[in-house]
């Protein structure tokens, strides 16, 4: 890895992380750092450990064992309101908005880790940093939604409302758990340029589930393969051939899975 | 129940209330032992009664309907509501804040001592039945309309509590998730998520306790207070049975109106 000599600044480093869910192993002991400015897509099959792996680093789950530093300080030991927020946001695969709050509202929320109780409390009522948010809604085309209720929007148009909230909490790691994967090809692709415009900005990092070869080679600058909890490989999103993807995807006996990696991959692992 | 014992989820003293065969059997056991304790052989229905109920309903065509005893009914209907108005209205600003305390939910998980303290005095409040209530405040305060409104108000603010508290715990999680994720507290989770998604059916059961309210301010009527309750305790007294179903008529009609506002406001809060 060039680029970590190039940049020692790790915004993540994750150190021997693991958990297990009773007896099955959602994630393996796993190495992994970040450098800001990456935008890392996370791909395998349904159960491979990419949400486990989005939770623990947005601090939403806690590891069995391993450590997770971000940009600098270890995840343990942030307290999970305003140190977290500031550092790391988490968009969910069903947006999980407030279906009976206004859209401003959903949008608002993502200044809670700042806000004074006080003053939480007052914009409930009578919204705090309008302006803000409705820049922001603005700029993903929802400025006529503003005050519609959450639950009227479509399913599209709510995806965005979660991406609003993130944009006003403005993380520097943005977390997104397979944004795309409910949505069709046109506003996939919106709602990947509107998140890797999040991380656009210097010291920012957007990390992403998601299944498309040609999203991930269009949008992302490096890919991780999980498959049952293990990586299989890490490679630039330049070199992801059809082929890589459809191995990791692959319905393969139990006893072809014990091989570390697969095929060329293996050599990528890092 | 199990709520109230349940301290801690790891120890939880008296698991066995858990069981909902237990409930079942005790259910089925009353029925039973209450069915061979009838005396099957006497007469179970007091024979002159016949007499009685046939006078009552010939009294119903027609019901009183002058315009001086319409006057008076409106009048009384008024007296109830707001009574019921006042006492619902205390019961509240009594069972909201003790709700949200015995929810847990208002701060960092830990210490679960002081919701179980507060669901017990949610408890207590409300297993003492309003009419019972009445007769404590009319030896602490007199025949006066401030008895009995503290006598709705306290049974039915333990009540509201106690529902109030399941409510705010039992909305959806993930949308919660989100908000702890953006930064917010358990307060501001309260505020933001746990409240507009449980609002609905906080104001839905509100305006339903709101009903019973009605029909417990017209009980009211022997603790001095005006109302319906009062003139049908007058018109039954007199015998005037066609006055007596006009007045019930009116409280029908109350509980109706009532009813049909609170379903049209929960439709326009749920869509």
């Amino acid at each position: 890895m060039n680029t970590a000599a190039a940049n020692p600044a790790h915004l993540v480093a994750a150190t021997g992380i693991s958990k297990s869910y009773s007896q099955v192993q959602a994630l393996a002991p796993l190495d992994l750092t970040i450098h800001a400015g990456e935008l890392v897509a996370l791909a395998g099959p349904s159960g491979s450990g990419k949400t486990t792996l989005l939770y623990i680093l947005g601090g939403v789950v806690q590891p069995d064992e391993g450590e997770i530093v971000i940009d600098g300080r270890p995840l343990r030991r942030m307290r999970p309101g305003k140190d977290l927020a500031a550092l790391v946001g988490l968009v969910h695969q069903n947006y999980d908005l407030v279906p009976q709050l206004p859209v401003i509202q959903n949008v608002l929320a993502g200044m809670l880790g700042q806000w004074g109780l006080l003053r939480s409390a007052i914009s409930l009522l009578w919204p705090r940093d309008r302006q803000r948010a409705e820049k922001v809604l603005a700029e993903l085309g929802l400025a006529d939604k503003v005050l519609e209720r959450t639950s009227h929007l479509s399913g599209g148009e709510q995806q965005r409302v979660a991406i609003a909230r993130l944009m006003v909490q403005s993380p520097r790691i943005v977390l997104a758990d397979e944004p795309v994967s409910s949505l069709d090809p046109v506003l996939s692709e919106e709602i990947l340029r509107l998140l890797t415009g999040i991380a656009d900005s210097p010291g920012r990092t957007l990390v992403a589930s998601l299944h498309s070869p040609n999203l991930i080679r269009r949008y992302f600058t490096r890919v991780i393969g999980l498959r049952e909890g293990v990586l299989q490989f890490d490679m630039p999103s330049s070199g992801l051939t059809d082929d890589v993807l459809a191995q990791l995807y692959e319905l393969n006996h139990r006893g072809e899975l014990d091989r570390p990696g697969t095929g060329e991959a293996a050599a990528e692992v890092s | 129940m199990a709520s109230l014992i349940a301290l801690e989820p790891g120890r939880r003293p008296l698991k066995f209330l858990e069981n909902r065969h237990l409930l079942t059997l005790l259910l089925v056991g009353a029925l039973v032992w209450s069915l061979a304790v009838v005396d099957w052989r006497g007469p179970l229905v007091h024979s002159g009664g016949g007499a009685a109920a046939s006078d009552f309903l010939q009294a119903l065509f027609p019901p009183e309907l002058s315009t001086d005893f319409l006057r008076l009914c409106l009048v009384a209907s008024w007296q109830t509501v707001s009574y019921a108005v006042a006492a619902i209205t205390v019961a509240v600003a009594i069972g909201f804040p003790l709700g949200v305390i015995a929810s847990g939910t208002a701060y960092t998980q830990g210490n679960l001592r002081v919701p179980a303290i507060v669901r017990l005095c949610l408890a207590g409040m409300r297993s003492i039945h309003e009419l019972v209530w009445a007769v404590l405040f009319v030896s602490a305060v007199g025949l006066s309309p401030l008895a009995a409104i503290l006598a709705i108000a306290l049974p039915y603010g333990g009540i509201l509590g106690r529902i109030y508290a399941d409510l705010i715990n039992d909305v959806p999680d993930p949308p919660l998730q989100a908000l702890r994720a953006s930064g917010a507290s358990p307060m501001r989770v309260l505020l933001y998520g746990r409240l507009p998604m449980a609002l609905p059916e906080l104001v839905s059961y509100t305006f339903y306790r709101f009903e019973c309210a009605i029909r417990a301010a017209a009980i009211m009527s022997f603790v001095g207070i005006r109302g319906l309750g009062y003139e049908i305790q007058l018109s039954l007294n007199d015998l005037l049975f066609s006055q007596v179903w006009t007045l019930m008529l009116f409280m029908v009609a109350l509980v109706m109106v009532v009813d049909m506002w609170s379903s049209r406001l929960r439709r326009s809060l749920v869509s």
